[in-house]
């Protein structure tokens, strides 16, 4: 018969629970650093390509930003604050999609307000489209 | 008297150990909440100026971003790229989960290049948004 060792303490033992707050703690930190609250709040311009409603329907709405900085729209030059109106009063099937056509150098501040102020009026979907010159 | 003697009998027993059950339980809710809460989004390491809109609206904390500088570079996960680059990221970046892709893009960066960044992007993501600021 095998003898126990005297030294063998006989009350009930005790889980030592150290290295696991340890490992907690090192996740915990870890998640800590690995984590980015961003929030970002934007636009998002909704069309599809596969609508093609180009060629049998009337062209879409659409507005020049040449790379003077003005604002146009067929030719004659529009005010940032028109566009809403313009977009509103448009009938039917054009104020699904709005088409801004950039031309290199026209600034991405002015094509955004542009987009935002497309949107106020309630387009349902706006398109950046760059200009070749 | 008695209930002193119980006291004391209890004291004897515990000499000096901290309950450290209650720490545990804060340390895992903790711990829970940034697991959960961890997005894991790789920023794009540049500071724009974003345009001020009306209409903005929150966008998809969980996407790819996009940043494009005054200078008309196009940057993402801390480095400078090209813009034929950019559905060979999208992919890399979305691992077969259709993410959305937003554009960091400052007031003063060229608008034709933002659009074709747009279209480049459009090839591969699910939506492209442009991130903007609410006016004060």
């Amino acid at each position: 018969m095998k003898r126990l060792p005297k030294s063998l303490p006989t009350d009930e033992v005790e889980i030592n629970v150290s290295p696991l707050i340890d490992m907690v703690f090192i996740l915990l930190i870890f998640f800590i650093v690995a984590t980015s609250f961003i929030n970002e709040t934007g636009l998002t311009s909704k069309y599809r390509d596969t609508a093609k409603n180009s060629l049998s329907d009337q062209p879409p709405l659409s507005f020049q930003l040449p790379s003077s900085g003005q604002l146009m729209q067929n030719g004659s030059v529009v005010g940032l604050e028109e566009i809403a109106p313009i977009v509103r009063n448009a009938k039917g099937k054009s104020k699904s999609l709005i088409l801004i056509q950039v031309s290199p150098g026209s600034k991405a501040g002015l094509a955004t307000q542009v987009m935002d102020q497309a949107i106020l009026g309630g387009a349902e979907a706006v398109k950046l489209s760059p200009l070749a010159k | 008297m008695r209930l002193y003697g119980r006291a004391r009998a209890y004291e004897e027993n515990e000499v000096g150990a901290i309950n450290v059950s209650p720490l545990i339980d804060v340390v895992f809710i903790l711990l829970i909440f940034f697991i959960v809460s961890a997005t894991f989004v790789s920023l794009p390491g540049i500071e724009v100026s974003r345009p001020k809109t009306q209409t903005a609206e929150s966008l998809e904390k969980n996407s790819i971003l996009f940043a494009l500088s005054q200078e008309n570079r196009i940057f993402h996960a801390g480095e400078e790229i090209g813009l034929k680059q950019i559905p060979s990221l999208i992919e890399l970046a979305s691992k077969d989960r259709k993410k959305p892709v937003v554009i960091q893009s400052d007031e003063w960066a060229d608008a034709a290049l933002l659009a074709k960044v747009i279209l480049e992007a459009r090839r591969k993501a699910p939506s492209v948004s442009i991130a903007t600021r609410k006016p004060k």
